[in-house]
């Protein structure tokens, strides 16, 4: 059986008991004497490790499809999460009703910022794009109506069950829409551009048109993990809805599962999230989880810069003549 | 004396301060392509460096400068050559990654040494200053300035009358040249990014006299950084000295503007690198990019 | 009517001036040679005309309309394909798809799908020469192959005027034999060709007409043969010693 096989198969039996194994936690479950696969914390865990596959992929199509390495695309998970509070908690309205706007807002707002940024490249838009994760963070701490520096609290709504199956649809709405964009035009006009923009430009590629709706994609999908998050936390602040490190753990989650492929960053985003709770659960507290994450990035960095999906599938092999070469490769 | 004036006086104080931050931060970009993420870390260990000798051992702060320098370049020689050199050939996400990773390590270390809690360093000038008229200037924050300048003065010579230097302006402008010509490019690298990290250790001295320190006070002089080099342009210290004083006076007199404060730091700071970024993508002053 | 027509366009960069104001047109069906040492500002011209620079001044005629300052996808999408003399392929794509890219992109009444772009890849693969190694990733292709590929993904754009800028350079003889003997196939389907070429020797082989590019100005203008023996000519090339003792 072929390594693609493998995964495949793999990944079609973790998702049966994604979605199967949650429902042993409803009472008429239990009543027939079902075994309880599910508790609170596997809950959690879960709901989180669906959020992070969202952001992942999210940032995939933007800077792993189209090279460009976005650092604030923490933002559109932000103004997703503020939607959903200013929607359910200002403005009393339904949260199905932030479901659908959280995206719209988050992709506007990637046009606007869009436009400017993506005409830069390399460090610039990686520093630029940094700051309009911070700036609007800022921004929005300093607004009163949104709670300003104490953050907005959300009417609770108790469920786990549908906090995760929303969080899986999400994930799966992502990772779809990655495979979906993976065998269109479109999707090849975003590999051109990664590959060499200008070349791209000169057969006919709308390279602002591609790129500017690659981000608002990202934006969207992400815009919707913020809001489901935003209800599930039913508290946000500028510290839990606009963190950079959640910014810079997607982009490391995509980078170690392989950018640029469909299964990649869900891979990373698995792998990472439960390296980094077990670390977390520790006891030691989120000092060490924080060193661990440094560490772990480092790691990565330096020895499987092209992800774990390349490394352990097809061209190379894991083994030390691989880190021997990669290492060659990107150092002095 | 005007608001107008001593908003000024203020703004360019501030400059120094960016001025002192960026010039290591700049030098590291320039020669090495790497924007070092960790920078702001580096700058707040130098903050604490001269904090502890300040309490310890009751040593000036102007006088512990040249120790932070010291110990910056040493821990930044290492970081340089044991760890960033492995893929400094390594797509720009690498590197950036890499250093974000070293500023989580170096934050989370000074948690747990120093825990989060404000320091300050309080000698005891740093309540009087020079009188002009209707304003007062704080004696530190003139210390500030003229220490920033005199980094910049001594970062020209390195680089424009030292053989180093030299070796290090040639790996920056085409490392394959100069290895060709017997540069020893891992030696190279790492005595540049040192030179940088001493030059951020500095600064860090410099900014604990007027400003409590914790463990993230560096995280915001990362950016600031980057703006003052977007501002100035990349490439040469006296971009880097106008880039920093013209971004304090920008800070400064938009935080005066109606309806903001300094709780918008960061915000103005994005703002001013946007607009420079779209209208001039090669700095408003420098002609290198 | 001409096919391109470009009007006094400039360009500077910085202090250097690398178009200052040239003048020509192209015939429909017609090869244009486009000759001058290095830095005359024919790779300039090109980037003027599929709009990846904008010139300062001047004017870009397609047919009637004007096209300065058009986006270059709009420019690619009127049918205007180019090749680039410093290769840039699409390094992680294999040799078929590169060419590919060129269908998709190219052709935008077709609106092929990914599927029928890499059948229209292969017919072009063949022509280049490149069919064998349609499934190579471009990064094991020699220089002369890269060139090759160039070629391949303009022409899948079906382009109904192909600005090809150096492809020959550093092809050995019946490399360049055989380069020529395409560019006459391409041009017998009916495509209007600009060629810019380095080497005089090429242009006389095709080019009915022949264009002398220096210091960002046309020196010459006409058949090839009389614009070789042109002494401004071999003064740009050689030096005006050497075009004195010619003559003499
Ligand atoms: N992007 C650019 N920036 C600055 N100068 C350029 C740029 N492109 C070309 N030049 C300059 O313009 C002149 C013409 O270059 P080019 O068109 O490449 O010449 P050719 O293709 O005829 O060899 C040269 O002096 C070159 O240095
Ligand atoms: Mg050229």
């Amino acid at each position: 059986m072929s390594v693609r096989r493998a995964t495949y198969l793999v990944a079609g039996l973790a998702l049966a008991f994604l979605v199967l194994a949650p429902l042993t936690s409803i009472d008429a479950a239990q009543q027939a004497g079902l075994p309880l696969l599910t508790d609170k914390l596997w809950f959690r865990i879960a709901t989180t490790v669906a959020m992070f596959v969202v952001m992942a992929s999210a940032w995939n199509i933007i800077g792993g499809l189209t090279g460009y390495a976005s650092f604030g695309n923490v933002a559109f998970f932000g103004l997703g999460a503020y939607t959903a509070g200013v929607v359910v908690t200002n403005l009393n309205l339904p949260f199905a009703l932030a479901l659908v706007l959280a995206p719209l807002v988050a992709a506007a707002f990637a046009v606007i910022v869009g436009i400017p940024l993506l005409r830069l490249r390399g460090h610039y838009f990686a520093v630029a794009t940094l700051g309009v994760g911070v700036a609007v963070g800022e921004v929005v701490n300093n607004i009163e109506p949104l709670g300003a520096a104490t953050g907005l609290f959300l009417p609770i709504i108790r469920s786990d069950l549908l906090f995760f199956y929303l969080m899986l649809g999400a994930a799966l709405l992502a990772v779809l829409t990655t495979w979906v964009i993976l065998r269109t035009r479109f999707g090849y006009g975003l590999l051109a551009i990664r590959e060499n923009e200008e070349a791209a430009a000169v057969i006919g590629v709308n390279t602002t048109f591609y790129k500017v709706a690659a981000f608002c994609i990202a934006a969207a999908l992400t815009g919707i993990a913020g809001a489901i998050f935003a209800q599930w936390n039913s508290f946000i602040n500028q510290d839990n809805a606009f963190a950079i490190s959640d910014n810079v753990q997607m982009i490391l989650m995509a980078v170690i599962g392989g950018t640029g492929t469909v299964l990649g960053p869900v891979a990373g985003a698995i792998s990472l999230e439960l390296i980094i709770q077990t670390l977390a659960g520790g006891g030691s507290g989120s000092v060490f989880s924080q060193i661990g994450l440094g560490v772990l990035l480092a790691v990565c960095v330096i020895f499987i810069p092209r992800g774990v999906i390349d490394f352990f599938g097809g061209r190379s092999r894991l083994s030390l003549r691989y880190f021997r070469q990669t290492l060659r490769e990107t150092s002095v | 004396m005007s608001q107008f004036t001593q908003q000024v006086i203020l703004g360019l104080l501030l400059g120094g301060v960016y001025v002192a931050v960026a010039l290591g931060f700049s030098l590291v970009w320039g020669i090495l392509n790497i924007v070092n993420l960790a920078h702001g870390a580096l700058v707040i260990i130098g903050a604490y460096i001269t904090w502890v000798l300040f309490t310890r051992l009751h040593i000036d702060p102007f006088l512990s400068l040249p120790v932070d320098a010291l110990a910056l370049f040493v821990i930044g020689y290492a970081l340089q050559r044991g760890v960033i050199n492995r893929v400094i050939r390594a797509p720009l996400l690498f590197t950036f990654l890499l250093t974000f990773g070293i500023n989580l390590v170096i934050v989370s270390l000074l948690l747990l040494i120093f825990t989060g809690d404000f320091r300050s360093v309080t000698p005891a000038y740093s309540g009087s200053g020079l009188h002009l008229g209707s304003i007062v200037i704080p004696y530190i924050r003139l210390g500030g300035l003229a220490a920033a300048l005199l980094l910049a003065g001594i970062l020209w010579v390195v680089l424009n009358r030292t053989r180093s230097g030299t070796a290090i302006l040639a790996v920056g402008a085409d490392r394959d040249a100069a290895q060709l010509v017997g540069v020893d490019l891992r030696h190279m690298y790492a005595l540049t990014f040192a030179i940088g990290a001493a030059f951020a250790g500095v600064a860090g001295g410099i900014i604990s006299t007027f400003q409590s320190i914790t463990p993230t006070a560096g995280d915001p002089y990362t950016l600031q950084a980057f703006v003052v080099v977007i501002l100035g342009g990349l490439g040469r210290v006296s971009a880097t000295v106008a880039g920093g004083l013209a971004f304090g006076l920008i800070e400064v007199l938009g935080q005066s503007a109606p309806g903001l404060s300094s709780s918008y730091a960061n915000a103005i700071a994005f703002v001013v690198l946007v607009v420079v970024l779209v209208v001039r993508p090669r700095g408003l002053l420098g002609r290198l990019a | 009517m001409s096919l391109l027509a470009i009007r006094d366009v400039s360009k500077r960069f910085g202090g250097v001036n690398a178009l200052a104001g040239v003048t020509f047109e192209v015939e429909q069906g017609d090869i244009l040679g486009i000759i001058g040492p290095n830095g005359a500002g024919k790779t300039t011209l090109l980037n003027c005309i599929s709009g990846l620079y904008r010139p300062d001044a001047g004017d870009i005629r397609w047919e009637t309309t004007s096209i300065r300052g058009l986006a270059p996808y709009r420019i690619a999408r009127l049918g205007i394909g180019r090749t680039f003399q410093i290769v840039r392929p699409f390094p992680s794509m294999t040799v078929r798809e590169n060419t590919a890219m060129g269908a998709l992109f190219g052709r935008p009444g077709a609106r092929l799908q990914p599927g029928a772009a890499l059948n229209e890849a292969d017919m072009v693969l063949d022509v280049v020469g490149l069919g064998e190694k349609r499934h190579y990733p471009v990064l094991r292709l020699t220089v002369p192959d890269r060139k090759r590929l160039e070629v391949a993904r303009a022409l899948a754009m079906r382009p109904r005027l192909l600005l090809l800028d150096e492809v020959m350079a550093g092809l050995n003889q019946v490399e360049i034999e055989q380069a020529l003997e395409m560019v006459r196939r391409v041009r017998d389907s009916g495509v209007t060709i600009v060629l810019i070429e380095h080497v005089m020797k090429v242009i006389v082989g095709v080019c009915r007409r022949a264009l002398v590019l220096n210091f960002g100005r046309t020196l010459v203008e006409g058949p090839p043969a009389e614009v070789l023996k042109d002494r401004r000519v071999i003064e740009a090339y050689l030096g005006q010693r050497y075009a004195r003792d010619q003559e003499k």
